[in-house]
């Protein structure tokens, strides 16, 4: 060893001249435009030191790089399948999320926090009096346009009360801290806490990619919050489920276009709630149920990110397609729903404009957070005011609509106006004022962000969220989704805000305790019950199973494909047509077996066999192509975020090298391998992961009957005429048996002997009654509708085929009798989707399934 | 003038759907210078729960449900009605007035003008449509002189076409394409009220129509009929205009329900699960039983 050890490979570093090496200190040298306004810089000493820790930490995590570390995230975003999609999008995107979080002191917090549960009980009120004696109107507190043009007041949910007592269970507050520290709520949103999924896997992002860092500083955990969320929705229903066990609880989503499914789709696993669909439910008696396996199943508590519009074509839009007929009358009967229908009436700029004097009236205080200043022009001398100050305003819809003389729903600054647009708005607003509200701008602090590797002032905004427990007292999350501003300088809100995401940090200058969960007031009921499966997921990860067997099995067979026209030589390889009489060579029924499975076109069977095999994998276009199939059994994935064990989504989700792109020559080849891997890794992770669930069974259950399918279909195709020892020899290739063949007989392929191995030997774990036996341990096991003791009609299909196969001898097996075992593997997929699955939906979404 | 009006409608399914229910809204809202005598709701076959509510517009609905299978559900509707003729509306104050008396109202119930300010899902805001309204609805203009020559511009600038236009084209549509019917003109004319800032509404009912001299009137002729609400300012309420007859409402137009738009009104909406296509027939039969002012 020489003295070099420790030191920079760059260069020595010479911390006299410099000052401490930015790569150890990574804040020595930061600036902000107002030191007092920014979060570090203006920070208390004791929390400056917890920045100044967290920003050494991370950036030991990779030598000072902040952009190697920024890639090590966002892997760990996109493991954790961390999706949106922004309208238009086809594809879910990633969400960007910064390394350095936003550190908040404790002491400034729980200022804070007390003023979003002032704010909350405050909306809560309001909420009451406009959907009950609506005293607040008769008396001049709130004019009654403010109300009638949200297009969230729902004028049907008047006079009803929600029977467990709340109207609100969460919030989510925009948040924005001005330059002296004063916090200020930017905007309310109560209809969905939209971000609450997203700052949850922030949390879990940055904190696998800085292991132990943010414990050590002293970040406040989110453990507990969503114990209390999950308590408090659950709280108040009526529990349908026996000897106090747990509630029934769903997530309801508009579905897995929603730009913010992934989100829903993570909270359901999060919390233990089964992720449900309008059409999984439906209300008989009074009483909401989900369509299962096991025929309808109470749900005693519902959180619904359906807007309340869509929510209910019964008691609102009667166009929604999307919501449930009468859910709101299962609602007034006892049926939990987060949030209340209609709550988003005080969402809107305008409602802000008077909650500070709402406060007064109903609080009889001073809100402890203040809104943003807002100016609605429905009041004569507000308009007024707007219109004289429109240089130092910003202006835009009281209600988020679009309105004239305004470009978009968002704020804009007046400043930003022309001569010329000005009157076009003051023409606008003096036929009708009530669609417009002039704002303060806000000015914003700045906080430590990592921008091209370095760290840089950026202002910030911070959404956070409020629960009610299970007494129904608000809690506060220690924490929030942070984002911030893409331009550097003095930031406010009339600027707007990038796409970047950071996680929001907590911090006790004293370690304390991680708040446990008390273990008298959760449930200890023991259970062993697997929970809810509705229809529609069965349906999914059946054909998860399927989609994913076939394009294993594709990619085998283009293995078998290609190994053999590399043994018999180009000359026989050719896949031409055979003459009149003359018997096809192998390639060529194995090339036929691709047709048949839709991995190559009819003719390209003249083509030759790297032709085929090119397209057979990579050919989008081809329904039953490798890469056609594996995007099917992605899309399907997206379906069943929820369900999936997170190795599995992985593996599921990673891009197969090659697959994309033009592959050549021995690329072929290793694409079938990697094609193999990735599909036996799945299919083992499902294996070995999964509970031995329903869920389970219908994964698997898609798999196996894929399987026989293509078992008899290879027969079909490789054995037909005169089928030589080198056909035989393929087809042992394909169901990989020829090790055992080889092992039984010492003799070149006989075709009683391979129909033996192939279809009828249990013992095979390729062949087909392997496959027959597993399904009939799995419909055996699945709930049975029928109390005559009967077996359902899925089950006597499978016993049926599974007695013609046992009682035929190798011998004497032909086409003939393939065929119709084909049949009756058909009849039976069929058998298993009626009794299972959903009705198929309405003739507007067309089922394009390409497996029958 | 008392009317006897029959209003009958068959749904009918290809083939049986589960799970249906409906809202209903035929049974007429009590309206000035309108008395409800009596009604009927006949229902074929018989609903398993039936419950009448009102609301949330200005509307009576009858909720029904069917546990079992349907395959075709006829609903009668009759009901016997007074109606006297409103007076010849004054002037009414300008549309500035109006506009900020209609802000300025402590009222939130759906006969109160709030509800009916801000575009609404049929009936969303339209520049065009504002635009052209404007010419109409100049700011001195008094209120009542200004929606005649509103209604007025509309009835010469519009063509009368049934087959312009269907229940769900959109107003922007038939506004463009100058045609429509009474349903598509109620629409224009209050996107034009409301885009000045005011308060109008969508009014569902019948009209008599009378046969030509020396002819019997046809049974079943008739068919429902749409025309619109406008908030005159507090003292004059609502007055009630029909553009698709160029007039100011009679005692020969029978209210059934108002609403901020069709759909609020819509007199048969539901849901069922199945995949075969609804059809609805429907027969209105509008019968003056005594005429006068009583």
């Amino acid at each position: 060893m020489t003295g070099s050890a420790g030191s920079d490979p760059a260069g020595v570093y010479e911390p006299d001249l410099l000052g401490p090496d930015p790569r150890e200190q990574p804040l020595a040298h930061y600036t902000a435009p107002d030191h007092r306004g920014d979060l570090f810089l203006g920070a208390p000493d004791e929390t400056a030191r917890q920045w100044r820790a967290l920003a050494a930490g991370l950036a030991r995590q990779h030598g000072g790089d902040f952009a190697g570390l920024q890639a090590q995230l966002d892997r760990h975003v996109a493991d954790l399948g961390l999706g949106f999609r922004i309208a238009g999008d086809k594809e879910e995107r990633p969400w960007p999320l910064g390394p350095m979080p936003i550190l908040v002191g404790a002491r400034e917090w729980d200022a804070v926090a007390a003023g979003l549960v002032q704010r909350a009980n405050l909306l809560e009120a309001v909420i009451a009096d406009l959907y009950g004696p609506q005293k607040l109107v008769a008396e001049g507190a709130i004019p009654p346009a403010i109300v009638s043009g949200s297009h969230n007041f729902a004028r049907r949910m008047v006079g009803i009360t929600p029977p467990g007592g709340y109207f609100l269970h969460v919030c989510a507050v925009d948040l924005a801290r001005g330059p002296n520290g004063e916090w200020r709520v930017l905007a309310d949103r109560v209809s969905a806490a939209i971000g609450i999924g997203y700052c949850h896997e922030n949390r879990l992002a940055l904190a696998r990619t800085t292991g132990g860092l943010l414990a050590e500083i002293g970040a406040r955990a989110h453990s507990g919050f969503f114990d209390m969320l999950r308590r408090g929705m659950a709280g108040h229903c009526v529990n349908s489920n026996p000897g106090g066990g747990d509630p029934s609880m769903a997530l309801l989503t508009p579905g897995r276009f929603n730009q913010f499914y992934a989100e829903q789709a993570h909270l359901a696993r999060q919390l233990g709630f089964a992720l449900v669909e309008g059409r999984d439910l439906t209300v008989s008696d009074g009483a909401l149920y989900a369509r299962t396996i096991e025929g309808l199943k109470r749900i005693d508590g519902v959180w619904r990110w359906i807007t309340t519009r869509d929510l209910d074509p019964m008691h609102f839009d009667s166009r929604s397609r999307i919501g449930v007929p009468d859910i709101v009358g299962a609602a007034t009967q006892g049926l939990a729903m987060s949030n209340w229908p209609g709550v988003g009436v005080v969402e809107s700029r305008a409602m802000a404009a008077f909650l500070p004097r709402l406060a007064h009236r109903v609080l009889d205080t001073d809100l402890a957070l203040p809104n943003t200043a807002t100016w609605w022009c429905g009041g004569e001398a507000e308009r007024v005011h707007v219109l004289a100050d429109l240089d130092r305003l910003m202006v835009g819809s009281a209600f988020g609509q679009r309105a004239a003389g305004l470009t978009g729903t968002a704020m804009m600054s007046g400043e930003s106006l022309s001569e010329d647009e000005r009157d076009t708005l003051a023409a606008a607003m003096e036929r009708r004022p009530m669609d417009y509200v002039g704002q303060e701008i806000v000015h914003l602090s700045t906080t430590p962000t990592v921008s091209q590797g370095r760290l840089e002032a950026r202002g910030f905004t911070l959404r956070a969220f409020l629960a009610r427990d299970g007494a129904g007292e608000w809690v506060v999350l220690d924490g929030g989704f942070g984002r911030t501003t893409h331009t550097p300088g003095m930031p406010t809100t009339s600027i707007g805000l990038g796409e970047s995401a950071s996680d929001v940090c907590i911090v006790d200058t004293e370690r304390r305790p991680a708040p446990s969960v008390p273990l008298k007031t959760a449930s200890q009921t023991v259970r062993r019950d697997p929970g809810l499966l509705p229809s529609q997921a069965a349906d999914n990860l059946y054909w998860l199973g399927r989609y994913g067997e076939r394009a294993q099995q594709t990619a085998r067979i283009v293995r078998v494909l290609l190994d053999w026209s590399a043994r018999l030589g180009e000359a026989e390889a050719r896949t031409a047509p055979p003459a009149d009489g003359e018997v096809p060579s192998t390639t060529d029924r194995v090339a036929r077996l691709l047709v048949r499975l839709g991995a190559a076109a009819n003719d390209d069977t003249h083509a030759a066999c790297r032709a085929i095999a090119r397209s057979a994998l990579a050919e989008k276009e081809l329904p039953g192509s490798a890469a056609a199939l594996v995007k099917r059994e992605q899309r399907i994935a997206l379906l069943l975020r929820d369900r999936l064990q997170r190795d599995a989504w992985r593996t599921l989700h990673r891009a197969v090298p090659g697959l994309a792109g033009e592959p050549e020559g021995k690329g072929l080849a290793a694409i079938c391998d990697r094609l193999a891997e990735r599909g036996a890794a799945v299919a083992g992770l499902m294996d070995h992961r999964m509970a031995r669930a329903p869920a389970w069974r219908f994964y698997d259950l898609g798999l196996r009957i894929e399987r026989a399918s293509i078992v008899l279909q290879a027969a079909q195709c490789l054995i037909p005429g005169r089928a030589s020892a080198n056909d035989l020899a393929a087809l042992l290739d394909i169901v990989d048996a020829q090790g055992v063949y080889r092992a039984r007989y010492l003799a070149m392929p006989y075709i009683a002997r391979v129909y033996d191995l192939v279809l009828l030997d249990p013992a095979i774990p390729g062949g087909l009654m392997h496959q027959l036996e597993r399904i009939e341990r799995h419909l055996s096991a699945l709930p049975t509708v029928r109390s005559d003791g009967m077996p359902d009609p899925p089950l006597a299909a499978l016993r049926q085929l599974k007695a013609q196969t046992q009682s035929s001898a190798a011998h004497e097996l032909g086409t003939l009798t393939i065929g119709e075992w084909r049949e009756g593997l058909g009849d039976l997929g069929r058998e298993v989707g009626a009794r299972f699955f959903l009705e198929p939906a309405a003739p507007e979404q067309p089922t394009t399934r390409l497996l029958a | 003038m008392k009317f006897r009006v029959r209003h009958r409608s068959t749904l009918a399914y290809g083939t049986p759907v589960a799970k249906a229910q409906f809202n209903l809204l035929l049974t007429p809202r009590p309206f000035a210078h309108q008395t409800l005598l009596e009604h009927t709701l006949a229902l074929d076959p018989e609903p398993q729960t039936r419950r009448a509510l009102e609301g949330p517009y200005l509307v009576n609905t009858t909720r029904i449900q069917f546990t079992g299978e349907l395959e075709k559900l006829a609903i009668a509707s009759e009901f016997t009605i007074r109606n006297v003729a409103p007076p010849p509306p004054a002037s009414g104050p300008p549309i500035a007035v109006v506009r900020s008396e209609a802000l300025a109202q402590r009222d939130l119930s759906e006969s109160s003008p709030a509800p009916f300010l801000f575009g609404s899902r049929i009936a969303a805001l339209e520049k065009e449509i504002g635009a052209w309204g404007a010419r109409s609805l100049t700011e001195e203009s008094c209120i009542v002189a200004a929606t005649g020559a509103l209604g007025g511009a509309l009835y010469r600038e519009f063509a009368y076409d049934t087959r312009a236009t269907t229940t769900r084209t959109p107003p922007a549509e038939a506004f463009a394409a100058r045609a429509g019917v009474c349903q598509d003109f109620a629409h224009i004319m209050i996107i034009a009220l409301r885009s000045a800032g005011i308060p109008s509404a969508y009014v569902s009912g019948y009209l008599l129509t009378r046969p030509p001299p020396g002819r019997a009137k046809l049974v079943g002729a008739d068919a429902m009929h749409a025309w619109v609400a406008v908030w005159c300012g507090a003292a004059l309420g609502w007055v009630h205009y029909d553009p698709t007859n160029d007039r100011f409402a009679g005692a020969d137009h029978i209210a059934i329900g108002m609403g901020r738009d069709y759909a609020d009104v819509a007199p048969i909406t539901g849901t069922f699960i199945g995949a075969s296509p609804q059809t609805l027939s429907s027969g209105v039969d509008v019968e003056l039983v005594e005429d006068g002012a009583d």
